[in-house]
């Protein structure tokens, strides 16, 4: 599975490094490294609904507050 | 006409409970290859002694700009200086460095501390001629300039520095030659070095400076042409013409900007790699592309090295950071301010929708304003600049 993070200009402001950390965390608490690949991507031209998280090229809207619950949803769940 | 150019900076410091300083260095441009930097100590400390110094250096330097001689100079500073009504004298005295075609350097001191030439990483005792202009005696050096020369000059501040409190006679010459040749061969700036010295004394003199203490640096490097993008193109149809300029240019490339990347990614036909090493919480990650030396986020890190950009040409408290940190904008600010000394901006004028939302602190004008802001303060340290927009 590939979970990309938007790390342009406007997620940044939106938070995108509490997200990548908090994925991080997420991923290695669940003992995930195997089966989720992270990483980040410069804009995805979705700003208004940033920070834009990829999950195998479907986009999401997380927030630093959101993170958890979609980490659940969208990656704990199918990975 | 060679491959060589010089590099100045200079650090203050007020006779303590001060607000001016009474050391005034002016530096004028007599055309491209050729700089006039004049050092002036003021008699006394305050108002007196910066109005002295400033007159001093601001007559000197641009008559000597005009190609006047040094005999004229000394003459109309004596007839204008106003004569001080404590000490009934018009003294202040000056160090000349005269950087000629990037080859040779005229020195002309009156009665301050020797300036300090180091060569290949030693002190260089370079020849002195004395000749007396009215009641002056006054040194005269001419230099043949070879890469990674230094000259440093300095009011007598720094070399009273401590006298009486850590040290018996002061900061002597030689000690202060062995402090510099320390670091000579490190690559430092010529602020970074001025800042240095100058820190130094301010340590010597127990952070309360008994005198003006002022210290300028004078560098000789090779060229280093340096090239960045900033923000894709209004017209997008300008991407392939933009990207071949830029790309065509001799020098290092940087790439600022997200969207700008991607688009110099499309045209390399190499994958644009970001990472996700937060290096600065503040500055987004760098990423990395095959053929570009830098490529980084666009406003945020640009505005970051605005503002290293500005401290550096002031107190220079930010240097520890920027001179070691990872993060994009230091990155940037080592490679524009120390490494270059030719700087292409190619800046992209398209708007970003995205960033037109009223809830972010960013937008068009911030963008081009950064622009603006950035090549004039490299402009004052020197560089050359050239913008062109798309």
């Amino acid at each position: 599975m590939k979970v990309t993070v938007c790390i342009g200009s406007s997620c940044h402001l939106k938070g995108s490094r509490q997200v990548v950390e908090s994925l991080q965390k997420l991923i290695s608490d669940n003992r995930l490294e195997d089966k989720v690949m992270l990483s980040g991507t410069f804009c995805m031209q979705n700003c208004q609904a940033g920070v834009c998280v990829s999950v195998d090229d479907k986009v999401h809207s997380v927030s630093p507050e959101t993170v958890e619950d979609f980490f659940r949803r969208e990656i704990l769940a199918k990975a | 006409m060679n491959n060589l150019c010089i590099d100045i900076g200079y650090q203050s410091l007020n006779h303590v409970g001060e607000q001016l300083c009474g050391d005034h260095i002016d530096i004028v441009e007599a055309d491209e290859n050729s700089t006039v930097v004049v050092l002036a100590d003021g008699l006394g400390s305050g108002v007196k002694a910066s109005i002295l110094s400033t007159l001093t250096s601001k007559i000197i330097s641009t008559m000597m700009a005009a190609g006047l001689s040094i005999e004229d100079c000394v003459e109309t500073i004596a007839a204008t200086l106003p004569v001080c009504s404590v000490r009934q004298v018009a003294y202040s005295t000056f160090t000349i460095i005269h950087i000629i075609n990037n080859e040779e350097a005229d020195i002309i001191q009156y009665d301050n501390p020797q300036v300090i030439m180091l060569r290949n990483g030693e002190n260089y005792d370079y020849p002195k001629t004395e000749m007396i202009l009215g009641d002056k005696k006054i040194y005269r050096s001419r230099v043949q300039l070879q890469e990674d020369d230094i000259f440093v000059a300095m009011s007598d501040g720094c070399i009273h520095a401590g006298v009486g409190l850590t040290l018996n006679f002061g900061w002597e010459r030689k000690e202060i030659i062995g402090f510099l040749e320390t670091f000579a061969h490190v690559g430092f700036t010529a602020k970074t070095l001025a800042t240095m010295l100058a820190d130094e004394c301010n340590k010597l003199y127990g952070f309360e400076p008994g005198d003006d203490t002022t210290v300028c640096a004078i560098r000789v490097r090779r060229r280093e042409p340096m090239n960045m993008l900033f923000g894709p193109p209004s017209n997008p149809d300008d991407a392939n013409r933009m990207m071949a300029l830029f790309f065509a240019k001799q020098g290092k490339h940087i790439i600022s900007g997200g969207t700008t990347s991607s688009i110099a990614a499309k045209y390399l036909g190499k994958p644009l790699r970001p990472s996700l090493n937060f290096f600065d919480p503040e500055i987004p990650p760098t990423a990395e592309l095959e053929g570009v030396d830098l490529v980084t986020e666009g406003v945020i890190t640009v505005n970051k090295v605005v503002s290293y950009a500005k401290d550096h040409l002031g107190e220079n408290k930010n240097y520890e950071k920027w001179s070691v940190a990872r993060d994009g904008a230091s990155l940037i600010s080592r490679m524009l301010f120390e490494e270059a000394t030719d700087i292409n901006f190619f800046v992209g004028r398209a708007v970003n929708p995205a960033h037109q939302n009223p809830d972010l602190p960013i937008n068009f004008h911030i963008k081009m304003n950064l622009v603006e802001e950035l090549s004039a303060c490299l402009k004052k340290m020197g560089k050359r600049i050239k913008v062109i927009y798309f």
